[in-house]
């Protein structure tokens, strides 16, 4: 094909100009819309992998759950073990009622005794137009969850759990977007605080006068419930117990340990 | 056949391809919405050429035109939440399939046409 096939098929046809004119526009479209789209995709998530994702993070939650169960399942088989075990002689016995011990005081077992329920859920209402308080009054927040915990510990609460998480010595309680955080599982309203310990006492705490409820149930009432129980169960502590920190210190009866060091070094 | 439409193509592309130009994402869609109008109109210009009805102005119009209401269209319906946008895409993208449907039939056909002088000559 050479030039003359070219200028001959102009000739013969007026179209091939505004055409291949036409076709250098298109081609430059083309370049720029691919580049622009590439840009976008690596930039970007693209839209219809929204559904995918909301599904995948299902699945996780579901498989967090589960592995949250076995866990569970597995401290309860250690415990049994320990106490097949400590069947064996006399010291392992004893060795084992005190292990049993510390994983009671630390939350790793569920347990059960009297104690009250408080149950505290967002408010219906709507405050009235034109009325100085928030909005942000009427939901239950981080902070009201802390007050309560911190006055059923005070008023001699054994066990807390917040909707099924119990609270150990280093639970947090935070606020994190919509929901609140205990444990690090995300729990909404209505918010279930069940406490083992003196009925009477734990729910006269809740209810003294300027209390910890004292400015929700001004606004509604309908926000806290407090039900006393013969009979309640608090789950275990199901979350992971990994001290990088903290190292526990060796015991020195008499200080003989160290007396012992002294003399070796002197 | 006449190859200087593909080879303009070819040039714009990577000419294009290796400026570095680019549009801000924004106006992504309007962007392909165009490119989808200038193919539109190539087909369409080569066809009216290949059936001896082709005008410049009809050809130019046609592509600015068709460009406006594609934009004006994908526009439109961001605003009210309907995909008008699509509109656009099945109707050129219809009408190139019509317009190479018969580009090709006239090819064709030249061919059948070539070939029978050929075996009428031998």
């Amino acid at each position: 094909m050479n030039l003359n096939v070219f200028l001959s098929s102009i000739r013969n046809n007026p179209w091939v100009t505004p055409v291949t004119v036409m076709a250098l526009v298109l081609g430059a479209l083309l370049a720029i819309s691919l580049k622009t789209q590439q840009t976008i995709r690596s930039a970007s998530l693209p839209s219809n992998r929204f559904s995918g994702l909301a599904a995948a993070y299902r699945d996780q939650q579901e498989q967090l759950k589960m592995a949250n169960e076995e866990i569970s399942k597995l401290r309860e088989r250690t415990t049994q073990y320990e106490n097949e075990m400590a069947s064996a002689s006399e010291k392992a016995k004893l060795l084992n009622d005190s292990l049993q011990e510390a994983k009671f005081l630390a939350g790793l077992t569920p347990v059960e005794g009297p104690g009250i329920e408080v149950i505290l859920q967002d408010s219906k209402k709507r405050p009235p137009a034109n009325s100085p308080i928030d909005i942000e009054n009427y939901i239950i927040h981080d902070s009201d969850l802390q007050r309560v915990v911190n006055e059923l510990h005070a008023a001699g609460a054994e066990a807390v759990a917040i909707n099924g998480q119990r609270i150990i010595a280093n639970t947090a309680i935070r606020c994190v977007g919509p929901t609140v955080q205990v444990n690090s599982i995300a729990l909404s309203s209505p918010y279930v605080i069940q406490a083992i310990g003196d009925p009477e006492t734990l729910a006269s705490a809740l209810n003294l006068p300027q209390g910890v409820l004292a400015d929700i149930q001004a606004l509604d009432p309908n926000m806290v419930k407090i039900v006393k129980k013969n009979k309640i169960q608090i789950p275990a502590y199901t979350g992971s117990l990994v001290f990088r920190y903290a190292k526990p210190v060796v015991a020195t009866p008499g200080g003989s340990a160290q007396e012992e060091k002294e003399n070796g070094s002197r | 056949m006449n190859w200087l439409p593909v080879i303009a193509l070819l040039i714009g592309f990577f000419v294009f391809y290796f400026v570095p130009l680019e549009l801000p994402s924004d106006y992504a869609p309007y962007l392909s919405l165009a490119t989808l109008s200038g193919l539109d109109s190539i087909l369409g210009g080569i066809r009216a050429g290949v059936e001896g009805k082709f005008h410049v102005d009809v050809f130019v119009s046609g592509f600015i035109f068709n460009t406006l209401l594609a934009a004006l269209l994908a526009y439109l319906g961001d605003q009210i939440g309907v995909d008008l946008f699509l509109a656009a895409v099945v109707t050129l993208g219809g009408r190139m399939f019509l317009n190479l449907s018969l580009i090709r039939r006239y090819y064709l056909t030249q061919w059948n046409i070539s070939r029978q002088r050929d075996t009428e000559r031998t």
